[in-house]
């Protein structure tokens, strides 16, 4: 009973928060919040359980399921556990803002349909769910208001849309062929399908998933999505809600067709997984550049949002136990530091009054440490320095590719760890290093409830980096539950002979030698404090106000790349819908209004029919 | 006797990229037909900047600066030096191309703390000269390793003593050839000079830092001009079984750089990345489709 | 090096190590400056000295005042002398920083420039040759052994006094004291 519980909490916490926020705001908020740690507290207690039963009624004639297992748990964990912190970050940051019991409702309900989507047991009421997260999420990114958000909201819901409907015919055409959508009857019925039939549902179901997993050439609706949308959300959106896409992935590739009938679907070289592989190389490269460009703290980390996803379907598609582990650990790592930064992010702009262009801030390193160390860390963990917990699933991503002699997807990520460099630098120069700007001069501390959030966050990438061995063995046992075989583990790393991590070395060795360092450092080394403007100007006093580098940080860089790297699909998708729009003129035009011209059609079609039938005459 | 190495292989590194920095002065001097400082000049600037009081200007700057020079440290224990290597068990070449980035990130964020913009324009310039090189850089190293079919940096050593020398062999000598174009650029040799470029943004990352500071980041540029020659040493030469000749090798591959060095001007940032991407990028692509061809 | 060095280098390694790496903040006031590329290039190598010019003060510990000092010039001089560490020596090169020089009767020229800063040695003529400095180097390093070259502890002594003839002289700095001036 323990899943319907889970269900019913989640839908009917959310319907019971609106309801109460029109009683009492305070109220409200701690309703939301008891709901969210009730959601984590449950999930906690499924851990390990795997079962699937079906449910009392249906539609339709199709009986409803459910179904839990590792899996469905580890994503449901993910999006409880960024849920709670979620609801918790939302109090101050939505403090005063309007329609807040609408926003609360519409982030738990975000929430309930996205935990309904991992434990549905058939394919339609995964559809249903589907939906309801679409369309919550579209109310959420047009929360806002004003012409901008409506326009993202609008271009998420369009593509959106086209995934949906790609997802309904392929379930459709499943269901005319094997009369049945429970997931675990199709996966035996599959084993017989004809490969048309499988090349189909494999295609439209995949458009549906990289549509939501922004994977390029499908990306183009996040980065709006992002820069208009409340941080809490924005975090919600980067860490759980896109990374369904891979959830249905997973169900796709390794429950519903499993390995044997991957490796079936290849004309020689192009196979599935290979398309798959590179799909994400391209999302890397591109996704790493796009951000370069960019100068909105958000926008910046949405397309590292893109970016990450790349590197998530190339250890997927490896199919190797090790590139699958790299994946999925990668998953979790990713929601962990992404959530961590939109957090920082949103803590920036709540602070400095709504600030978000990297152009005008700096220095905040001495008004906002708690923020600094968040985003410190986690822009570590998204480059993936040793000791974060991204280093561990990037290492055994590169290591299955480089093992499985594929070069050059290898190059594809590595190179995309770089551009993350260089954009992670930038995010944190431009915001919080550098000369404090006279105007940024009276910026107060992140508040205590949303200083939480950004230390457990903290906490979790280093725990998660100095102990891999726990998480993983989770992500082993999805795995093992998609039919991979196990890692091999220790807390510690990875101890097997294809050639070994082990974290609690070089955990040793930093410590050991930034303390060796630390000690010369103190011990020979004497120094005064001084006030920034006590800087080296060619002997000049600093100007006051604004002294820094930031505008531009890389342009000469920009001017070689920014040729290639435009954002070609979404120029051509614009193009489509600006098409789309002339040709509703067009039709405008002919529903003219004028009854003279609508005699005037008929007039015509009718001497158009008589002249038809005089000369052939066909009747 | 691996604890022993574990803390002694560190000072040799530092004491070997101390005297490199040394020679590289001396050797300047002579081809300027100059007389040029003692050998050790720079042990004599370090011991001045210890004993100079210092301006800080936050935890960060100090912090940087610690992280940035323990993360080359501890690369020297996971490079093979000779026959030893202390920590080579611990992730292989993807752990020494992440270690690597401590250094460069370190010194950006303590360089970004001083509020000079100066330093701002140092470290981006560094940056982009680092994603430049990288590019070829990535494809020699994914060639190696495609080639060995490890990522164990020992193993590559063991291989090479065992046959000939990658850069000897053949489809990696195309690869050879393109780490060869971008070594200057991994030391910071002219004609890529452009971070420090002290006549136009004085000295970049570097201008705040006087006293201990400077004195924590010459050893660290020391450090990262053992590591870089000791990589291309290990990954190119063969290695060695033999300390005496693991140092030969890096004096004779340091030298030959030196001369480059001393007779280019400087490159601007653009045309430096422009250059990178271009001939080394191109030759990193044709011995890595090479070996992808030929296989192991 | 003879074994004498060998035991100061013990006994003090500080010392011989500001005495044999002085660098020098490559900063121009007036023409003496055109002494300096030679000086450092190839037909004299100052580098054989140990001294080097750097960009940054923060990096140097030697100062050459490179002829006459305008008034908007001493305000550069003082900001910079004041950002670079400790220890750090001074020297006036050519008779402009001495005593005004040839523009001795100018209005906008510093004439004693060791009111405003403290100067550890003169070299002088109009303007000396190279060969000056490395007079000039050989004979700082006397000093530095004898602990004679204290202007910056005669900065940190009597500041106050400094910062008052500065201020009267540029009417006002904008910077804060660099040490805490004691009232009266
Ligand atoms: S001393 Fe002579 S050379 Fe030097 S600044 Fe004065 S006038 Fe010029």
């Amino acid at each position: 009973m323990m899943v319907e519980l889970l269900l019913i909490v989640a839908f009917g916490g959310s319907l019971l928060t609106y309801v109460l926020g029109k009683l009492s705001s305070r109220l409200r908020n701690g309703f939301a919040l008891l709901n969210a740690l009730a959601l984590v507290i449950m999930i906690g207690m499924l851990y390990g359980q795997e079962f699937e039963r079906s449910l009392p009624f249906g539609f339709l004639g199709i009986q409803f399921s459910i179904r839990m297992n590792m899996l469905s748990w580890f994503f449901a964990a993910t999006i409880l556990g960024i849920g709670l912190l979620a609801v918790l970050y939302s109090f101050r940051y939505m403090k005063g803002k309007e329609r807040l019991d609408y926003y609360y409702f519409t982030l738990l309900f975000i929430n309930a349909s996205m935990l309904g989507t991992v434990v549905a047991g058939d394919l339609l009421s995964f559809f249903i769910f589907w939906e309801m997260m679409s369309w919550s999420t579209y109310l959420l990114i047009s929360l806002r208001g004003g012409g901008k958000a409506i326009f993202a909201g609008i271009k998420y819901i369009i593509m959106s849309l086209v995934g949906s409907l790609a997802m309904l015919v392929a379930i459709v055409s499943l269901y005319t062929a094997f009369g049945t959508v429970d997931i675990g009857e199709l996966a035996v019925h599959m084993q017989s399908a004809s490969l048309g039939l499988a090349l189909l549902v494999v295609i439209l179901f995949s458009i549906t998933f990289v549509i939501i997993n922004a994977l390029w050439p499908f990306h183009t609706w996040l980065p709006d999505a992002h820069a208009e949308a409340v941080s809490p959300f924005s975090a919600i959106l980067s860490a759980v809600l896109v990374r369904k896409g891979l959830y249905g992935l997973f169900l796709l590739m390794y429950v519903i067709l499993g390995f044997s009938f991957l490796d079936r679907l290849a004309v020689g070289a192009i196979s599935f997984s290979n398309v798959l592989a590179w799909i994400g190389a391209i999302t890397i490269v591109f996704a790493a550049f796009r951000a370069l460009l960019q100068n909105d703290s958000k926008r910046i980390l949405a397309w590292s949002t893109v970016g990450q996803g790349g590197y998530m379907v190339l250890g997927v598609s490896v199919a190797t136990s090790m590139g699958m582990a790299g994946g999925t650990f990668h998953i979790l790592n990713h929601c962990i530091y992404i959530a961590l930064l939109f957090f920082v992010a949103g803590a920036i702009e709540h602070r400095t009054g709504g600030i978000r262009d990297l152009d005008s801030l700096g220095g905040l390193i001495k008004k906002m440490p708690v923020a600094f160390v968040g985003g410190l860390v986690g822009i570590f963990g998204l480059i993936g320095l040793p000791l974060t917990n991204g280093f561990v699933s990037k290492w055994l991503i590169y290591k299955s590719l480089i093992l499985e002699g594929r070069p050059f997807l290898a190059f594809a990520a590595f190179l995309g760890t770089w551009g993350t460099i260089l954009y992670g630098y930038k995010f944190i120069h431009n915001i919080f290093l550098g000369q404090l700007p006279d105007e940024l001069r009276d910026v107060k501390r992140v508040p205590f409830t949303m200083a939480v959030p950004i230390m457990v966050l903290v906490v979790l990438v280093f725990l998660f980096g100095v102990l891999p061995g726990i998480p993983l063995s989770v992500v082993n046992q999805v795995g093992t539950y998609m039919g991979f075989e196990p890692l091999d583990l220790n807390v510690w790393g990875i101890p097997s002979e294809s050639g070994t991590l082990n974290v609690v070395n070089l955990l040793a060795a930093i410590a050991v030698a930034g303390f060796l360092v630390w000690l010369l450092f103190k011990t020979l080394g004497r120094s005064t404090r001084v006030d920034q403007s006590d800087n080296y100007a060619a002997g000049a006093a600093i100007p006051r106000g604004r002294y820094g580098f930031t505008r531009e940080f890389y342009a000469p860089l920009y001017r070689i790349v920014s040729p290639y790297v435009k954002d070609f699909p979404d120029a051509l998708f614009l193009w489509i819908a600006d098409r789309t729009k002339a040709l509703g003129g067009m039709t405008r035009k002919i529903y003219s209004g004028y009854v003279g011209s609508y005699v005037m059609y008929i007039v015509l079609f009718l001497a158009a029919l008589v002249f038809v039938q005089l000369t052939w005459s066909p009747w | 006797m691996r604890i022993v190495w574990l803390f002694l292989s560190p000072l040799i590194a530092l004491v070997a990229g101390v005297l490199l920095l040394g020679l590289s002065r001396k050797i300047m001097a002579r081809i300027h037909w100059r007389y040029g400082p003692p050998l050790l000049q720079p042990v004599i600037d370090i011991i001045r900047l210890f004993s100079q009081r210092s301006a800080s200007h936050g935890i960060l700057f100090d912090l940087g600066i610690v992280v940035s020079l323990a993360g080359s440290l501890i690369i020297t224990l996971f490079l093979p030096f000779g026959n030893i290597a202390p920590l080579s068990g611990s992730g292989g070449m993807l752990v020494i191309l992440y270690m690597m980035l401590i250094g460069p990130l370190g010194i950006a964020l303590s360089g970004g703390e001083s509020g000079n913009p100066n330093a701002s324009i140092g470290i981006s310039r560094n940056l982009m000269l680092a994603i430049g090189y990288e590019v070829p850089l990535l494809m020699v190293l994914l060639a190696v390793m495609t080639r060995y079919g490890t990522i164990s940096i020992v193993e590559i050593v063991r291989v090479q003593q065992a046959s000939t020398w990658s850069i000897a062999s053949w489809p990696l000598v195309v690869s050879g050839l393109a780490y060869l174009l971008v070594m200057p650029a991994m030391l910071g040799f002219r004609p890529f000079e452009v971070v420090q470029a002290p006549q136009e943004i004085s000295s970049g990352p570097m201008v705040e830092y006087g006293g201990s500071y400077l004195a924590l980041v010459s050893i660290q540029h020391a450090l990262s001009l053992y590591i870089t020659i000791s990589l291309f040493v290990n990954l190119m030469l063969g290695g060695s079984g033999n300390i005496v000749i693991f140092l030969f090798k890096m004096l004779v591959v340091f030298v030959l750089f030196l001369f480059v060095n001393a007779v280019f001007p400087r490159f601007r940032i653009e045309q430096a990345v422009r250059y990178l991407w271009r001939w080394p990028t191109l030759i990193g692509l044709i011995g890595l489709v090479l070996v992808a061809l030929v296989g192991r | 090096m003879d074994r004498n060095q060998l035991i100061k280098w013990l006994e003090a390694p500080a010392k011989m190590g500001h005495k044999y790496s002085l660098h020098a903040v490559y900063f121009c006031t007036g023409c003496g400056i055109i002494e300096v590329p030679p000086s450092i290039t190839a037909r004299w190598d100052a580098e054989r000295f140990g001294v080097l010019p750097t960009a940054s003060p923060r990096q140097a510990n030697l100062f050459l005042i490179t002829g006459y000092v305008s008034v908007k010039t001493l305000k550069a001089i003082i900001r910079t002398y004041e950002q670079m560490p400790e220890p750090k020596y001074t020297v006036g090169f050519g008779s402009c920083p001495i005593n005004g020089g040839m523009y001795w009767d100018s209005y906008n020229t510093i004439k004693h420039l060791d009111k405003y800063i403290p100067i550890d040695g003169w070299i002088a003529g109009c303007m000396p040759r190279p060969e000056a400095i490395f007079v000039a180097v050989t004979h700082l390093w006397t000093l530095i052994d004898k602990d004679m070259a204290d202007g910056y502890k005669r900065y940190r002594k009597y500041y106050s006094q400094y910062r008052a003839n500065q201020e009267k002289v540029l009417l006002g700095l904008e910077w804060p004291p660099l040490f805490p001036i004691e009232a009266g």
